[in-house]
């Protein structure tokens, strides 16, 4: 049996082991895992084990008319949801920050509300909406003799899912950007106020310096998520019109749990990862430099 | 309590005295030190006595009492779900001694699970599969074969299972799986706005079309926008089926290559973008949700899955009926899926028995399984009267005689996948007919191409 002194000086690690070991087997081993992977031509249904196959899944990738389609969607939804989202949250938090702290809650809980709805039941609900015949959106457009082609269009089906996505996300980055401006100190904005400077001078050269940190936090997150994409358009339009939503996640899902390509689908995981590196990096930089 | 209390105590060293360690702290926490040595005897003795029934619950397995599990798998998530849970239910209790615990789990994610746990030798002992998967799931090597369900003591007879539905269960001489139902697709249509047409026969009842020209003429007169005649819901299968109808072929020396860009597959596709672009008759494709219009009375027909009626069912204010779907090419032709039972490798003993029962008993009572929103894949139920009265169902299981199950190709999803695209593009009128089928058909030689360089080096071909 242990001695309470060697139980002491373990109980630390006794108390994080739960998460440690989730994270050991969930994360790192399935991370390390599907480096291996990423080299081996391992086709789950056939009957032939896996093969090594070098770097051939990754020129595969980048000779595949599909892959760079996936990425073209990824990153115009990445293009058109991050400046939306954290524009439309920001100027969510500017209004209610200006309305007395205890009427705040309401309105915290109720932008909050869409981000704790399941993507499965937001996807669908979305999805009958859009629906162009048969849909809600189109029946208010209807008297006006309106009909948009929400989700079948190509052209179309991206700005939807986009749209979709600000009512479902825009809360959460609401609510960070809210606590942040709360930080700022009232005594900024009067010493503005008496050197003169309006309401966007304010703006600018109070609330966005002082919200710097914050709102680094927010766009990286948001980058991130953003590039990860997938359970709005698998529920909503399953990657069409014609592969035009299907994102890199979802394209890699299909690979690697459709047609059960295994080590295929790990190279273009690891792909991503590169982007969202090299993305999250130059950001990092970028901002530190403006500090 | 604070988190500053707690880190305090945590990275404070250990007190040298036992008796001040063992002191209840300021938080009203006690101090880890302050487990003692009885307090480890109690715990070991509650993880003794409960792993101690599950030890006796394992031993009595080991010996070949008690009673038997079976772990029953299904993508039955819908009404049919409860369909089946009543039919296990059943079988549980007219065989005392047999538990079944059945797990539902949507289509969409069920064969990823079944796949995974089937690799990692953790495959129910029964699961469900639509037919076409058998191959591909035999191949991955965990699956029993179920011959012996057709030996005298289980007493099941091959010949009450038609040809073209149990073919695809036979791989290598041997059946992997035991046709539970047939799924065809079928004409649904709207009586009322039949009737409201004109649309009807002798005695003033609706009467759905049985040649393309019928078809072309009742979806002219059924469309008044919003409103539509037909409506595309699952493009892949109608496609699949218009292609059939044409005698399109897909595929060449059993599956090895394809070869779908040929001028049967091209008529039948332009014919579909016809009812869009040309006749006007059905509204570009969304996607499955069109289904919602019939179902809203704004749609007079739509080509569809005979289990579809259980949504169908649900709704009292839609008169629909159920019939054949027409031919609109030069011959008969529809595509059909099937629910398949299957065994996982290496049930032996009691389990086998107890599996293989159960087998027998959901295929002797698959009358009951079809009133859901099927048809059952025994001939001799369904020459039964009680099947003879289930109307839609009766009526799309005339077309048995030539249903078709999507092609053989161990490239399964990359097929689907690329037949979708193909579907889509052309309904859509962004790609030819013929442009769209050139690249599924050099997609999926692509891929049948990486599978022969793979076999070739892992010396299987």
């Amino acid at each position: 049996m242990p001695t309470s002194k060697t139980l002491y000086r373990w109980s630390g690690y006794l108390f994080m082991l739960p998460y440690l070991l989730a994270f050991a087997a969930f994360l790192v081993a399935p991370l390390l895992f599907g480096i291996g992977l990423s080299f081996y031509r391992w086709e789950m249904l056939s009957p032939v084990p896996p093969q090594w196959h070098g770097l051939g899944n990754y020129s595969e990738a980048l000779t595949d008319t599909y892959f760079w389609k996936a990425v073209w969607a990824t990153l115009r939804f990445v293009i058109m949801q991050v400046p939306l989202n954290i524009g439309l949250a920001l100027l969510i938090a500017l209004a209610v920050n200006e309305i007395p702290r205890g009427a705040q809650a309401f309105f915290r809980a109720s932008f909050f509300f869409p981000t704790i709805v399941s993507i499965s039941v937001a996807g669908i609900l979305w999805r009958w909406f859009y629906s162009s015949e048969f849909g809600l959106f189109n029946a208010f457009l209807s008297p006006f003799g309106w009909k948009a082609p929400w989700i079948t269009d190509p052209a179309w089906a991206m700005k939807s899912i986009v749209m979709m996505t600000l009512w479902w996300t825009v809360g959460g980055a609401f609510v960070i950007l809210l606590a942040g401006l709360h930080q700022i100190p009232a005594h900024y904005y009067e010493a503005a106020a008496i050197d003169g400077a309006n309401v966007f001078q304010r703006f600018i050269n109070v609330t966005i310096p002082s919200l710097r940190p914050v709102l680094l936090f927010v766009v990286v997150m948001n980058i991130i998520g953003s590039f990860q994409v997938f359970g709005q358009t698998f529920m909503i339009t399953r990657g069409g019109p014609e592969h035009s939503t299907r994102s890199l996640v979802q394209y890699i899902y299909d690979q690697a749990f459709g047609n059960y390509r295994m080590g295929y689908g790990a190279a273009m995981s690891w792909l991503l990862f590169v982007i969202i590196a090299v993305i999250s990096f130059a950001q990092f930089r970028i901002m530190r430099e403006e500090r | 309590m604070g988190l500053g209390g707690v880190g305090a105590n945590v990275s404070a060293r250990p007190p040298q005295n036992n008796n001040h360690a063992a002191a209840p702290r300021a938080d009203g926490w006690r101090s880890i030190d302050a487990i003692t040595g009885k307090a480890w005897f109690w715990f070991a003795l509650v993880v003794i006595l409960c792993a101690a029934p599950y030890a006796a619950y394992q031993a009595v397995q080991l010996s070949g009492g008690g009673n038997v599990t079976i772990r029953y798998w299904n993508g039955f998530t819908g009404p049919d779900g409860r369909t089946m849970l009543r039919l296990v239910r059943r079988f549980e209790r007219e065989n005392p001694g047999i538990s079944v615990v059945m797990q539902r789990i949507d289509w969409a994610t069920y064969y990823n699970k079944l796949f995974v746990a089937g690799i990692g030798d953790r495959a129910p002992d029964l699961f469900v599969l639509h037919a076409d998967m058998t191959p591909r799931f035999q191949q991955a090597g965990f699956m029993k074969t179920m011959d012996h369900m057709f030996s005298p003591e289980w007493g099941m007879s091959l010949a009450d299972f038609d040809d073209n539905v149990t073919r695809y269960q036979k791989v290598g001489g041997c059946y992997y799986g035991i046709p539970l139902d047939i799924h065809m697709f079928g004409l649904y249509y709207n009586k009322k706005l039949f009737r409201e047409a004109g649309i009807v026969d002798k005695r003033g009842e609706a009467r759905p079309p049985q040649t393309s020209g019928e078809f072309l003429d009742a979806a002219r007169r059924l469309t008044k926008p919003p409103r539509w005649g037909f409506v595309f819901t699952w493009m892949r299968n109608v496609a699949y089926t218009m292609m059939l109808q044409w005698g399109g072929a897909f595929f060449e020396n059993d599956g090895a290559k394809c070869v779908m860009n040929n001028p049967e597959n091209v008529t039948a596709m332009s014919f579909c973008r016809d009812l869009i672009a040309k006749y006007k008759v059905a509204p570009s494709p969304e996607n499955f949700d069109a289904w919602i219009g019939f179902r809203q009375g704004k749609v007079g027909m739509v080509l569809e899955g005979v289990w579809m009626l259980a949504d169908l069912k649900k709704q009292t204010d839609l008169e629909y009926g159920g019939a054949p779907v027409p031919q609109f090419g030069p011959r008969q032709a529809d595509f059909t899926s099937a629910h398949v039972l299957c065994m996982r490798k290496g049930l032996d003993g009691r389990k086998l028995d107890a599996v293989s029962r159960l087998v027998k008993f959901l295929s002797d009572n698959s009358l009951d399984w079809a009133e859901g929103g099927q048809v059952p894949a025994r001939r001799s139920l369904r020459e039964t009267p009680r099947f003879r009265a289930m109307e839609p169902q009766w009526q799309f299981s005339r077309q048995i005689p030539y249903v078709s199950f999507h092609p053989f190709t161990p490239m399964f999803g990359e097929y689907t996948s690329e037949l979708d695209y193909m579907a889509e593009r052309v309904l859509r009128g962004t790609a030819t007919p013929e442009e769209a089928l050139k690249t599924a058909q050099d997609k999926i030689n692509e891929a049948l191409e990486r599978r022969r360089q793979m076999l070739e080096r892992g010396g299987k071909l």
